[in-house]
């Protein structure tokens, strides 16, 4: 009975467990996706300077 | 409640074969939606012809966007996600009126966003760039139908755990599950970006908020706009293994290398959103370059590994078979009598050689500026989301009348053509727009002469040429459609039951036996179609970049 049980506790590879877990693989996804196009893209547009005054009354004229 | 499939072994969940059901046929009529606004538009572009005028173009410009591009493709990855979390890991819906739920939700998105578009409310394309403004009830729709898709995708996590609380599989999850797990992630990805985005403009076209900056507007939009697409893409390639299995009994020759092509996706594909905003100058370079090449590339390496391991698997299992003569016997000697099988080979090819190649060349900061903004790029997204996603949904749908339908395939013999004439039509007309694109033809314009415009423009002389291509290639793949369309309806309402597996039409392989240990490579007929797909891709890009030299005169 012992001898039957024993793969079934046989520890599962690091590998896989990374693999298998979508939770962990979700958290990834969202986050390298976030980071490198949302956070940055957003961050340089909002640091981009504001049309000067000048240009901008001569457009909206 | 469950019932044994009597062709596959399979346990099926009624209430998820209805969930199945009911998102494939909505799936089915957007796409009818979508052909119909398809013929209209290609009939208006052509010179000769014009047939609508410009408010109507703009209109069905963006009906066919939103019922192709969003409709037809989410709803039938819904269906999708439904039969690989419960069918395919043997298990229950978690919660099957939460589904009916999100299926209304997703009806009345749909139902919304169509009337009001075609009420003249909404002319503002698929992308809907600020300032234009469509109906509150437009983006109200969107929203609608997104939530109900996100409900979906959640209860798919559901399915999930509870297939592996309950131990409903063996070790690891199957890989055509784990690569449906993956589309669903990237949905969620996607689906959160569009909330970011749709739910300020909603409130913006209701006079809540007074701005939507349009810079930041294209670039929120596209996190949505183009992962929508990505989803596609791993939804496809799952399809593609599990076609494999199930016309000739393959599987991956290496399954662990196909799992993390798998999270290859998950992990760096949505970054390729940024090639939309490579001729914006609000962005910088490094935003630019590190999003649509060195991340993306990772992408494009996970591609790469399915377009090896997919037809792989179908050789190594051909040989396996007996059918070992020669470099290609595996191939001479396929089922092609299974439009299943012909469908998803061709859209291997067509997604490969037309979609992969333009993509990555026009996912470039430098090659992009020859096409940007031309027709060239609606022709990529024929060469992905058309040639490889909508013929891969076609292909598997012949599996599905039978399987889950349970009827028999009314008109066998149409459908076995019906692949072939699709790819035919969806080849030419991809073609012939990349190339218009490429000799200076705009896109989303109604008039190619530029007639009552403050400048003209003379074209080359070819491009008359390219449009004859393309009006041909649209109008056969058009009635490729309504062939697969009325094939599906007739089969599904007024086909012949399936009582068994004697009315099975198309082959349920098993798995082939194992064959002699041999010496050299596993698959030496896909390494060679890799090698020649590696040279056209070589021989388009260095066309790509010899043009772009050819364009500046630089001493």
């Amino acid at each position: 009975m012992d001898q039957e049980q024993q793969p079934e506790s046989k520890p599962t590879p690091f590998y896989r467990m990374i693999m298998d877990d979508f939770m962990l693989l979700l958290f990834l996804g969202v986050t390298i996706y976030a980071i490198f196009y949302l956070l940055w893209g957003v961050m340089e547009l909002s640091n981009l300077p504001g049309i000067p005054d000048e240009i901008k009354q001569n457009l909206l004229k | 409640m469950f019932r044994t499939c009597d062709i596959t072994g399979f346990k099926v969940d009624l209430q998820s074969e209805k969930l199945i059901r009911y998102n494939a046929v909505f799936a089915v009529i957007s796409l009818l939606f979508a052909v119909v606004a398809a013929l209209l538009l290609v009939l208006t572009r052509y010179q000769p012809i014009h047939l609508l005028g410009a408010e109507w173009y703009y209109r069905l410009v963006t009906f066919h966007g939103l019922n192709a591009l969003i409709f037809w493709i989410i709803f039938f990855e819904i269906a999708g996600l439904y039969f690989g979390s419960t069918v395919i890991l043997n298990t229950r819906f978690c919660s099957p009126k939460t589904g009916w739920w999100a299926f209304a939700l997703m009806v009345a998105g749909l139902v919304i966003t169509n009337i009001i578009i075609l009420m003249g409310k909404a002319d503002v394309m698929l992308t809907s760039y600020t300032p234009l403004k469509a109906h509150p009830l437009y983006y109200l729709g969107i929203i609608l139908f997104a939530v109900g898709a996100l409900i979906g995708v959640i209860l798919f996590f559901g399915n999930l755990m509870i297939a592996r609380r309950e131990k409903t599989y063996g070790e690891t999850m199957p890989l055509v599950a784990y690569g449906l797990m993956t589309a669903a992630i990237i949905a969620v990805i996607t689906l959160a970006t569009g909330a970011i985005i749709y739910i300020p403009t909603f409130l913006w076209s209701l006079g809540l908020i007074n701005n939507i900056d349009p810079a930041m507007y294209k670039l929120i939009w596209w996190g949505l706009g183009h992962s929508s697409q990505q989803i596609n893409v791993a939804a496809m390639v799952s399809i593609w293994y599990m076609t494999s299995f199930l016309s000739v009994g393959g599987t991956s020759i290496n399954e662990k290398v196909s799992r993390s092509a798998f999270v290859l996706y998950i992990l760096f594909i949505c970054l390729a959103s940024a090639h939309h905003l490579l001729t914006d100058p609000g962005v910088s370079s490094a935003w630019k370059v590190w999003n649509t090449s060195y991340a993306m590339y990772l992408a494009v390496l996970a591609s790469m590994i399915h377009a090896f391991a997919v037809p792989s698997s179908f050789e190594v299992a051909q040989r396996k078979w007996g059918y070992n003569k020669g470099l290609f016997q595996w191939l001479s000697k396929a089922p092609w009598g299974n439009p299943a099988f012909s469908a998803i080979i061709l859209a291997v090819i067509g997604f490969g050689f037309i979609g992969g190649t333009t993509g990555v060349i026009f996912g470039m900061e430098q090659t992009n500026i020859i096409v940007h903004n031309t027709i060239a790029i609606p022709g990529h997204f024929k060469g992905t989301v058309v040639i490889g996603t909508t013929l891969t949904f076609m292909g598997i749908t012949y599996y599905l009348i039978p399987l889950i339908f349970r009827r028999k395939i009314v008109g066998f013999k149409l459908a076995q053509w019906q692949p072939w004439l699709f790819f035919i039509g969806i080849a030419l007309l991809s073609i012939g727009m990349i190339v218009l694109g490429q000799l200076g033809v705009p896109r989303r314009h109604w008039d190619n002469t530029f007639s009552g415009g403050p400048f003209t423009h003379n074209f080359n002389p070819a491009v008359d040429f390219f449009w004859v291509i393309t009006l041909l290639g649209g109008i056969i793949a058009f009635l490729a459609t309504l062939i697969w369309i009325l094939i599906v309806v007739v089969s599904v309402f007024w086909g012949p039951k399936v009582n068994g597996p004697q009315d099975m039409q198309l082959t349920i392989s098993p798995l082939p036996p194992e064959g002699k240990p041999h010496k050299g490579f596993e698959a030496p007929g896909t390494l060679v179609l890799t090698f020649l797909f590696l040279l056209v891709f070589l021989a388009l890009f260095f066309l790509n970049w010899k043009w772009l030299a050819a364009t500046w005169n630089v001493n």
